[in-house]
C-alpha cells in the first residue's frame, strides 16, 4: 500500500501557465497593432498583480496590499532611472527584492490578523502608501510623480519601441509566473492545508506563520514586478497608477478566473481586461457593465471560470 | 517515552475563569482520563496543553523541558499531538492526502502501526475517498489516526467517543491500545464513563475549573463530591 503519494514538481496547470507567456512573445511578430499592444500590456501588468493576490488567496487571505507593493517596485525603478540605472536584470531584481524586504516587517504585523481585520489592514497599507507618495515630493515627486523615466535597457540596448515594451512585459510576466508556479506548487499541500483548516494544520505541526510570511513576501515581490512593468509601459510613476482601488480589480481577476489554479488569474485577467476595453466604448455604462459581469460570473460560477471548467471536466470523465 | 507535567495551570478569558491551579503528571506510557460536567474546562485544558491557547498561569513541562506558552506547531513537533471533539479533517481532500499531510507536517516520519490502524478501522479500503464523504464515525476515526500519524509521544484525545455508536466505540479502545503499543502516553477527555472505566487506571475530575479528584476510577467515582458534581447536590435538591 502506497500511503503517501509522491507529487510531481510541476503540474499541468503550471506548465500551461508558463506556456501562455512563452506564446505571448509571438504576438509582436504576428501583429503591429498599437491597440493590441496596449491591451496586451494592460493584461500583462494585470495578470502579474493578480498573481500577487492569488498567492495570498491560496492561504485564504484576501489582500488589498498589492497596489502598495506595486508602488514600491514601480517607484524603485523610477528613482533608479533618475540615476540612469536602467538595466533590466538589475531593475527586475530591485523591483522584486525591495517590496519583498519591506513586506518582511509589515508581514510580521499584519499576518497576526485574520479575516476581515487582515483585509482592512492591507487596504489601509495601500492608503498609507498613497499618502507617502503624495507627502514625500523630494523622493517621489509628490502629486506630479516621476515622469520622463528613461526606457529600460538590456545589454545596453534601449527597449524604446512599442514592440520592445510588449516583449519586456512578456518577460516580466513569464518571470513572475515561474516564481508563482514554483512557490505555490512546491508548498501546495502547506498552502492548501492553511486555506482549508489552519487550526488543524497547526495542530499537526505545520508552522503556519512561516508559510504565510513566505507567501506575503513573495506576493509583495510579484506585485513589485507588476509595478515595474506598469512604470516601464507608462514611462511615468504617478500615485494614481497605484490607487488602492485598483486592488479590487486584481482581486476580481483572481476570483473570477478561479482561485484553485494558477490559470485562474490568467483567465480572469484576460476576460476582464478585454471586457474593460469592450465596455469602454459604451461611455457612462462602462462601470455598470463591468460590475454586472463580475456579479454574473461570481454568482453563476462559484469556483471561478477555471474551477467550474475543471469540475465539469472531472464530472464528464467520471460519467 | 515522555513525561508530561502540569503545575498550577490556570486559564482566564478576561474576568472569566475557566480553570485554576490544575496540577498533574502524565508519566511515560501512562493513560489518564479527565472527566467533568460540561463547562468544567476539559477542552480548554487540552487547548492550553497543546499550545492552541496560552495559559494565564502555571507551567507545562515535557521531559523536564519547559514548553509553557509554546505555539501549537512547536508543541506538536515536540511530540504532543491532539484530536478534536468534533470531526476535524481536511474535508476537500482524500483520506490518503489527510494522512499524508499529518505525516508530512509532523516531520517525524510515518509511525509504525499506522497502516495496521487504517486497516483495522476500514480506512485503508477508502483511502481515495474524499474525507467529508465518509460516515461520521469514520471521519472521527480519521481525525484520531491523523493525530497518531504525526508520531506523538503524548496524545491528547478530546472526547474521542462523542457521537459514535456503541459498536464504533470499540474502535476507540483499539486505537488507544495501538497508541500505547507505540509507546505514547494518552490523556483522554471523555463523558463516556464505561469507556473511562475500561481504559483508564487513573482519572482526574474537573468541576467548574477546579481539580476535584485524582485517583483510580472506582475510588474517585464513589466520592460524594464527584457524584454531586455530576448529579447535583442531592441534599440541596432534597
Amino acid at each position: 500500500m502506497t500511503l503517501i503519494p509522491k507529487s510531481r514538481f510541476l503540474g499541468g496547470a503550471e506548465i500551461a501557465a508558463v506556456l501562455v507567456f512563452v506564446a505571448a512573445f509571438a504576438v509582436p511578430a504576428i501583429t503591429k497593432s498599437v491597440l493590441i499592444y496596449s491591451i496586451l500590456n494592460q493584461a500583462l501588468v494585470g495578470v502579474v498583480a493578480a498573481q500577487s493576490v492569488w498567492i495570498m488567496l491560496r492561504m485564504n487571505l484576501l489582500s488589498f496590499a498589492s497596489p502598495a507593493f506595486m508602488a514600491i517596485g514601480g517607484y524603485t525603478v523610477a528613482i533608479a532611472g533618475q540615476y540612469e540605472i536602467t538595466d533590466v536584470f538589475a531593475m527586475t531584481a530591485a523591483a522584486f527584492l525591495v517590496p519583498a524586504l519591506v513586506a518582511i516587517p509589515l508581514g510580521a504585523l499584519v499576518l497576526r490578523l485574520r479575516g476581515t481585520y487582515f483585509v482592512l489592514v492591507t487596504f489601509v497599507l495601500s492608503q498609507i502608501m498613497q499618502l507617502l507618495l503624495f507627502e514625500t515630493p523630494g523622493l517621489t515627486g509628490g502629486s506630479n510623480g516621476i515622469s520622463g523615466i528613461p526606457p529600460a535597457t538590456i545589454f545596453g540596448t534601449e527597449l524604446a519601441t512599442n514592440r520592445q515594451v510588449v516583449l519586456f512585459a512578456c518577460g516580466i510576466a513569464l518571470f513572475a509566473t515561474i516564481i508563482t508556479a514554483c512557490l505555490t506548487r512546491f508548498f501546495r499541500q502547506h498552502f492548501a492545508a492553511i486555506e482549508e483548516n489552519e487550526i488543524l494544520a497547526e495542530s499537526l505541526g505545520l508552522v503556519v506563520w512561516r508559510y504565510k510570511a513566505l507567501g506575503f513576501v513573495v506576493a509583495a515581490g510579484i506585485a513589485g514586478l507588476a509595478g515595474y512593468s506598469l512604470v516601464t509601459m507608462l514611462l511615468t510613476a504617478h500615485p494614481s497608477s497605484f490607487d488602492s482601488g485598483t486592488a479590487v480589480d486584481f482581486i476580481a481577476y483572481s476570483i473570477i478566473g478561479g482561485r484553485s489554479s494558477i490559470l485562474g488569474p490568467i483567465v480572469g485577467t484576460a476576460l476582464m481586461v478585454y471586457a474593460t476595453n469592450l465596455f469602454g466604448t459604451h461611455g457612462q455604462y462602462a462601470q455598470g457593465l463591468y460590475g454586472v459581469l463580475i456579479l454574473v460570473v461570481v454568482l453563476a460560477l462559484r469556483g471561478g471560470i477555471v474551477g467550474t471548467v475543471s469540475t465539469l471536466l472531472r464530472k464528464a470523465r467520471g460519467a | 517515552m515522555s513525561e508530561l507535567r502540569v503545575e498550577g495551570l490556570a486559564k482566564r478569558f478576561g474576568g472569566l475563569r475557566v480553570f485554576q491551579d490544575i496540577s498533574f503528571t502524565l508519566p511515560s506510557g501512562a493513560l489518564l482520563g479527565v472527566i467533568g460536567p460540561n463547562g468544567a474546562g476539559k477542552t480548554t485544558l487540552i487547548n492550553v496543553i497543546s499550545g492552541r491557547q496560552p495559559p494565564s498561569e502555571g507551567r507545562i513541562t515535557l521531559d523536564g523541558k519547559d514548553v509553557t506558552g509554546q505555539p501549537a506547531h512547536a508543541i506538536s513537533r515536540l511530540g504532543v499531538a491532539r484530536s478534536f471533539q468534533q470531526t476535524n479533517t481536511f474535508k476537500s481532500v482524500s483520506v490518503r492526502e489527510n494522512i499524508a499531510r499529518a505525516v508530512r507536517f509532523g516531520q517525524r516520519g510515518m509511525p509504525a502501526g499506522l497502516e495496521a490502524l487504517l486497516q483495522e478501522f476500514g480506512l485503508s479500503a477508502r483511502l481515495d475517498e474524499q474525507s467529508d464523504k465518509l460516515p461520521y464515525g469514520l471521519q472521527k476515526m480519521l481525525g484520531l489516526v491523523m493525530a497518531f500519524a504525526t508520531g506523538p509521544r503524548v496524545l491528547l484525545l478530546d472526547e474521542p467517543a462523542a457521537g459514535l455508536e456503541r459498536a464504533e466505540r470499540q474502535h476507540v479502545d483499539r486505537f488507544v491500545a495501538h497508541v500505547r503499543d507505540a509507546g505514547a502516553s494518552v490523556l483522554i477527555v471523555e463523558h463516556d464513563m464505561d469507556l473511562i472505566r475500561r481504559l483508564c487506571p487513573r482519572i482526574l475530575v474537573l468541576d467548574a475549573g477546579v481539580l476535584l479528584a485524582d485517583g483510580p476510577p472506582a475510588e474517585v467515582l464513589a466520592r460524594p463530591d464527584v457524584i454531586a458534581a455530576y448529579l447535583g447536590d442531592t441534599e440541596e435538591a432534597a
